[in-house]
């Protein structure tokens, strides 16, 4: 019986980790970029599967909520917003030293896990006594807040620093022609505003004329 | 990742390493003699600092496009003579 | 591996999904009649306009300042998910932690609530912009005497 729970287990991971090795090269080489973004994204979801693997099940739903539903859905807000990348006739091929040095690169990393993943004696140092999967989210909890919950603070001023950075050094403007209109408040304006909300707005000059 | 020229491409690359890394630090959880909460709860940091950074990096991407009106990573040298240079 | 059997639901479920949607694409593909791909039929209708150049626009940057304050808040959802799985969640000395947690997150949502405000056009510059549109098109009209 031990015999066949090892097999499934192999037969899982290698399952999962094919699945994720082949979203993600498609991710990178697709030639539509639209597709690549949301291959991203769905491998985003499996790598969650992976970590139901590793019995950690409060990070596969982290992962989900925040990987698929928030990068991925950044990088998909980065190819709406930038027409250009949308072209996929400007994907110039790499010169063939570059390729060189990426084969070579990539082959001394593969050659390093590979050697990690194979000689590595794994299974004498898998621990025996885990603690029970109920408790899961009580002990990671109590291991985050209350033992180090200084980086939790740490990791607050972090995401400020992202909202503030944003919206400070993207500068987004109003349409270029409201400039001259302060001083447009003639006859034709009204005393009251009509409403607030938000109703329009200009794109910016550089996509504008296409 | 290296031999892209597609900054959005780059970005998805620098992505997918980052959960490679995650997925690593979570197996050190699981695989250490003494079983300790260090991999999965280090994760969560470095999942929302990953989040973060991801926002501002597409942040400069989008100002790298108004400058140059293009998302190819080798107008910089292609345009040599640029007054900037 | 428990409790990968225990998820195996879920992935059922997302395969069924992808098999309906892909059934159902590939019925309609077979249902539909043939149109050749370069015949008129194709081109995108414009009231009776030659469509010029692609149809790809480009959307304003402000769209991407919303979605960051949705990963931030996101983020800052899961560590309080974390902590609300937790027994001792009501104890002093977690509960101030948590406060100036969450007061960090929101004083930059309130500098983005200043900020955002000028990005938006108020009423009165709509009024004038939309004035100013409909004299120009109407000169334009003019001059072309209605194309």
């Amino acid at each position: 019986m031990m015999q066949v729970d090892i097999w499934f287990e192999q037969l899982e991971f290698v399952l999962i980790a094919g699945i994720v090795i082949f979203l993600a090269w498609l991710a990178l080489e697709h030639r539509d970029i639209v597709y690549a973004a949301f291959f991203f994204g769905f491998m985003a979801s499996f790598v969650a599967g992976f970590y139901l693997l590793l019995e950690a099940p409060f990070i596969a739903g982290m992962q989900i909520a925040v990987y698929t539903g928030g990068i991925s859905a950044l990088i998909v807000f980065a190819v709406l917003l930038l027409p250009r990348a949308q072209d996929s006739s400007l994907e110039t091929f790499a010169s063939p030293r570059r390729r060189r040095i990426g084969l070579v690169i990539s082959s001394l990393v593969g050659m390093l896990s590979a050697a990690l993943a194979l000689f590595f004696p794994w299974y004498e140092t898998f621990s025996p006594d885990l603690p029970p999967l109920e408790f899961n989210l009580e002990l990671l909890s109590q291991w985050l807040w209350s033992e180090h919950g200084i980086y939790v603070m740490m990791t607050a001023l972090i995401l400020l620093t992202a909202i503030v950075g944003a919206i400070a050094i993207l500068q987004m403007d109003k349409a270029e022609s409201l400039i001259s209109i302060e001083g447009e408040f003639g006859i034709e304006s009204v005393e009251e505003p009509i409403d607030d909300e938000a109703s329009i707005e200009e794109p910016s000059e550089e996509v504008g004329n296409e | 990742m290296m031999v892209k020229r597609n900054l959005i491409r780059i970005l998805i690359g620098a992505e997918i390493m980052g959960n490679g890394v995650n997925i690593a630090l979570v197996a050190v959880s699981i695989y250490s003699p003494a079983f300790s909460f260090v991999g999965q709860g280090l994760i969560i940091l470095v999942i929302s600092v990953a989040a973060a950074h991801t926002a501002l990096a597409m942040v400069l991407m989008l100002i790298y496009n108004r400058r140059y009106n293009t998302v190819d990573l080798g107008t910089p040298i292609a345009l040599e003579d640029d007054e900037h240079v | 591996m428990r409790l990968f059997l225990d998820f195996v639901p879920v992935l059922v479920w997302a395969l069924l999904a992808v098999v309906l949607v892909g059934g159902m694409l590939f019925a309609s593909w077979v249902l539909r009649p043939h149109v050749l791909q370069n015949s008129e039929k194709t081109s995108s209708y414009e009231c009776g306009e030659e469509p010029i150049g692609p149809a790809r626009i480009a959307y304003p940057y402000n769209y991407l300042v919303y979605t960051i304050l949705f990963v931030v808040v996101d983020v800052m959802g899961a560590f309080l998910w974390l902590l609300a799985g937790s027994s001792f969640r009501l104890d002093v000395g977690v509960v101030w932690q948590v406060l100036v947690f969450v007061l960090i997150i929101m004083g930059g949502m309130g500098f983005a609530m200043k900020k955002l405000p000028e990005t938006f056009l108020s009423g009165q510059e709509t009024l004038t912009l939309y004035r100013k549109a409909k004299i120009e098109r109407e000169l334009k009209e003019l001059e072309t005497g209605g194309h």
